[in-house]
């Protein structure tokens, strides 16, 4: 279906490139193949915008991964990852280009210069969307969790534009990389005049987070403050032993001291893939079960048949939480071949 | 100090540690942080208010902040609030603090409030005041006029400096909050006029403003998250449970931990 | 008349019930099978004022009005009953006689090791032959020119392993003559601590028998005025019991919030057992009887406040407190059934722990002894 439309740019989704930890965190790439689905229904082009010195292989990477166009500027002056400066260019060119969409990863970084963008571009933002979709009105359909992590919101931004959205690593799939994909390069000059950096950068040092273990394990073990007590919880840990799985938790846990701020399995913590979930007493707050519906496999044990995390289980077991976990320990020990 | 506590405007009714008027984990993270630079040295005469916009029974949450160790507070509350997105929330925190707090320092938040966990409200108010800003604090050090943060972002340790007036989001779990004394709690309700209650007309807001009408995100629908899955529900005695688990799906267990798991 | 809660005392709850379930309530469990005293968390609550909870602020205590009081105590008690008891015996007849009654330099030279909890203090009138009956006690004071001498044994002494601070109620040696009340440090020669005694329930608080053997105190040890100690014991008594009503309800509170939360868990014949109209009936009649409590608790407190005489109000409170406690954790046990036999969960330790407050600071048929009195001799 042809779109027609007289200022051809109003049509455009753009995708900021957040390339700082390129291996680690797929991100943009995930929103770039969401963006290319997106751009069916607009019928614009697909951008992404890359700040930075030296950052031509993240251009043609983007083409690669579904860019149809990469604004770049490459300058010295930007070298470094500046919330301030980003977000001050970020903000000129929307407003010189006015693109209809603005995506940005929910990346720490993309969490602090998507607001402040927002903001100077006096427009709305949606934090964390678990999908987007572009509506029979061709709007933006921004879908987040809402009400306190129990339901889920459509969210659009009817007048102000761009529509802008964080998306959190891990919510799209990104498509394979193709050398073959056409795309443009276009480099955009930076300004003299950049604004005075108020923040200054006294050092800075790549230095990964410790415990990713959970984010690749194939066996997660996951408990909510259905077990009972912090003693009670840490059963669980003997459980990830036999089954060499690793153990996340629930936002109350977390808060409750039962485990330490790492193991946080949520919107605000870890988004895991494992091949077996085991979740246990968890009633599934929207935060927690975003974070898991990439399982594979769901085993659900809770005492209440009628929790979120039941409803979305392979195999809900309804039953206490501790005496099923003691349970699995004793088969698995026995099952063990030596 | 600034914490954000957004209301349900679909129903009406709040987040429910909201309803139990307690302070959201995150904002109190960020008053600990407060408090802890307010002890450190050449911090005398430092007031702390803890800014809060909300319904009006958020003012117990203001009174719990005092029993945390902030000197006053002050609730902004209105109808017209009500509703208000993150752009609009920002607005009205803004507002307040231009007009009957102008030489703030250092405003201070929590990154991600439990209602929402949007992690917006922070860098917004920073544009609104025109402040510099770094988020997700997990150590500060104030010495004169500048102040020195250190921070773990994507995979990051990075040390920031900025000039005061500024903003800080704080990291969850950097400022592990201390219990409020019995003592603490007694003085919140000492002193009289510690809580001052605002509305939109007192930070002359618009006669015309309203949150939810001029917020420039809107909600369309709101529903429960469902799935498409097989569901099988087991149930009875754990021994029963968990024999039949293995029976049907040991295999797949197996297969993930990657092990052998005799049938019988 | 107003019963909303204000915000203080909404925020005093609150308070103290984040700090117990946090710090307390992981432990309890273990705290309770071991039959052992936290210290540690105790070390903990010193600085946040639990251990003076209405000593005025300038001898260190958080300065809290008797509802306030009550509801610390509430809260407490309802994740550790052991420790809510340690709490009150603590404040209200160790340290609240010593503010009543001592001299200016008796409650400064005593009140603020207690205030934060550096020192933990007991109050001790029970003996083998004296409960109920004061008239009984056989501890002694012999006068000497620089004081006094204690000889005596006392029995079921609450914090009794633990305290530092001990008032002793003792009569004049020889004519069995007038009664009085002694601080005693258990720094003394001749005080020493018997076995902590193998209770039903209140498991983690070290409930013992006190050995006074020729015990030295100073003359500036004695409590109050010559002969004035039954006036001191009764009086504690009072204020202690607005303290035990409240640990009381705080157990029943516990105990009907688990059997709430069970009932609607468990299924039975397919559905969860809260749609029958037996529980129904069970859950109605426990959350009546704790508001019931609560209330006469809250009046005895205001009325404790209000300067006036408030004997009979604890002693109604004391009494209706401690019979819901029974019923309610009775209940909270039929409710989960063979579950709620079994140490797995707690509401067998409810069960347990409620039984004592019929039984000390002064009995149920004492309580009712004192109701009648007041009854009798109000003018009508």
């Amino acid at each position: 279906m042809e779109k027609q439309n007289t200022q051809e740019t109003l049509r455009d989704i753009w995708v900021l490139g957040d390339y700082r930890n390129y291996f680690q965190s797929r991100v943009t790439l995930q929103i770039l193949a969401r963006a290319r689905a997106l751009a069916k229904g607009t019928g614009g082009r697909v951008c992404a915008l890359v700040f930075g010195h030296g950052v031509d292989e993240y251009a043609r990477e983007y083409i690669a991964h579904g860019a149809d166009l990469v604004y770049v500027m490459d300058d010295p002056r930007l070298a470094d990852y500046s919330v301030q400066t980003y977000s001050h260019l970020l903000t000129c060119l929307a407003a010189d280009h006015q693109p209809e969409i603005l995506l940005i990863g929910a990346t720490r970084f993309g969490q602090e210069i998507a607001p402040r963008t927002a903001k100077a571009l006096k427009t709305g933002l949606t934090a964390d969307c678990i999908d987007l979709e572009i509506d029979d009105k061709d709007r933006l359909v921004q879908i987040a969790p809402s009400f306190g992590g129990n339901l889920i919101a459509k969210i659009i931004t009817p007048a102000a534009r761009p529509q802008m959205a964080t998306v959190r690593p891990g919510t799209f799939q990104e498509r394979p990389h193709d050398d073959l994909a056409k795309g443009q390069i276009i480099r955009l000059e930076v300004p003299e005049d950049l604004p005075e950096e108020r923040v200054r950068c006294i050092r800075s040092a790549y230095k990964p987070a410790k415990a990713q273990g959970i984010e690749k394990a194939d066996i997660v073990i996951t408990g909510g403050r259905g077990m009972g007590s912090k003693r009670k919880f840490k059963k669980l840990f003997d459980l990830a032993r036999v089954m060499n799985a690793e153990v996340g938790a629930t936002r109350p846990v977390v808060y409750a001291d039962w485990i330490s701020h790492d193991a946080l399995v949520g919107q605000a913590g870890k988004h895991i893939r494992p091949k077996v979930l085991f979740s246990f007493g968890i009633s599934g707050a929207i935060q927690h079960t975003a974070a898991v519906t990439d399982a594979d496999f769901i085993v659900a044990v809770n005492k209440n048949p009628n929790a979120t995390m039941m409803k979305m289980a392979d195999v809900a077991i309804v039953a206490d939480a501790n005496q099923v976990c003691s349970g699995i320990i004793r088969a698995i020990k026995e099952k063990i071949r030596d | 100090m600034v914490s954000e506590l957004p209301w349900n405007s679909k129903t009406g009714t709040l987040k429910r540690e909201l309803a139990e008027g307690m302070m959201d984990p995150s904002s109190r993270q960020a008053l600990e942080a407060a408090v802890r630079l307010a002890g450190s040295a050449g911090s005398d005469g430092v007031t702390i208010t803890a800014l809060s916009m909300g319904p009006p029974m958020a003012e117990e949450v203001l009174y719990q902040a005092l029993s945390l160790g902030a000197d006053r507070g002050v609730l902004l509350t209105d109808r017209r609030m009500a509703g208000a997105d993150t752009y609009l929330t920002s607005f009205v925190l803004a507002a307040y603090i231009r007009k009957y707090a102008p030489d703030t320092d250092l405003v201070l938040c929590g990154s991600q409030t439990s209602d929402s966990e949007t992690a917006q409200v922070g860098p917004q108010l920073a544009c609104e005041l025109d402040i510099p800003a770094i988020g997700w604090a997990s150590d500060i050090r104030l010495s004169g006029r500048t102040v020195t943060v250190c921070r773990h972002v994507d995979d990051f340790m990075e040390t920031l400096e900025m000039d005061l007036p500024g903003l800080i989001t704080v990291d969850q779990g950097a400022f592990s909050p201390a219990y409020a004394t019995l003592g603490g709690v007694q003085e919140a309700f000492d002193t009289t006029d510690a809580v001052r209650i605002l509305d939109a007309a007192a930070l002359g807001l618009d006669d015309g403003f309203n949150a939810l009408k001029d917020s420039p995100t809107r909600i369309i629908d709101v529903y429960s998250p469902t799935t498409e899955k097989e569901n099988r529900i087991l149930k009875g005695a754990a021994k029963t449970v968990v024999d039949q688990l293995f029976k049907d799906y040991g295999k797949v267990i197996s297969s993930a931990m990657g092990k052998d798991l005799k049938t019988k | 008349m107003d019963f909303n809660p204000c915000y203080k005392h909404q925020l005093i709850r609150k308070t103290v019930r984040e700090f117990a379930e946090a710090q307390i309530k992981p432990h309890v469990a273990d705290l309770d099978k071991e039959g052992r005293f936290p210290e540690e968390i105790v070390r903990k609550m010193g600085p946040l004022n639990y251990f003076g909870l209405q000593v005025p602020k300038s001898l260190g205590g958080a300065g809290l009005d008797s509802i306030s009081y009550a509801i610390a105590i509430e809260e407490l008690s309802r994740v550790s009953a052991s420790l809510g008891l340690c709490v009150t015996v603590h404040n209200s007849v160790g340290i609240y006689p010593i503010m009543a009654f001592g001299t200016q330099a008796q409650i400064e030279r005593f009140v603020p090791d207690m205030a934060a909890g550096r020192h933990i203090g007991a109050f001790c009138l029970t003996e083998a032959n004296a409960g109920s009956d004061a008239g009984g006690v056989e501890t002694t004071a012999r006068k000497t020119d620089a004081g006094y001498v204690i000889n005596g044994t006392k029995i079921f002494v609450t914090n009794g392993g633990v305290c530092d601070i001990v008032l002793v109620f003792a009569v004049d040696e020889g004519d069995k003559g007038p009664a009085n009340v002694y601080i005693l440090e258990k720094t003394r020669p001749g005080f020493s601590v018997g076995e902590i005694e193998d209770l039903c329930g209140m498991r983690a608080n070290p409930v013992s028998s006190l050995f006074f053997e020729e015990c030295e105190i100073p003359e500036t040890n004695r409590l109050g005025k010559p002969g004035q100690g039954l006036k001191i014991g009764l009086t504690a008594l009072d204020t202690g019991r607005i303290g035990i009503a409240a640990q009381a309800l705080g157990i029943a509170q516990a105990a009907f919030e688990d059997a709430l939360s069970y009932a609607k868990e468990r299924q039975q014949f397919n559905t969860p057992i809260a749609r029958f109209q037996t529980i129904q009936n069970y859950l109605a009649d426990m959350a009546t009887s704790i508001d019931a409590s609560r209330l006469l608790l809250y009046r005895a407190a205001a009325a404790k406040d209000g300067g006036g005489p408030f004997s009979a109000e604890a002693s109604m409170a004391k009494l209706h407190c401690a019979a819901t406690a029974r019923t309610v954790t009775d209940l909270a046990v039929q409710i989960h059934g063979g579950y709620g036999y079994s140490k797995e969960y707690d509401v067998e330790r409810y069960f347990r722990d409620a039984k004592v407050t019929q039984i000390y600071e002064g009995t149920s048929e004492i309580q009712k002894m004192v109701i009648a009195r007041h009854l009798l001799t109000r003018p009508s």
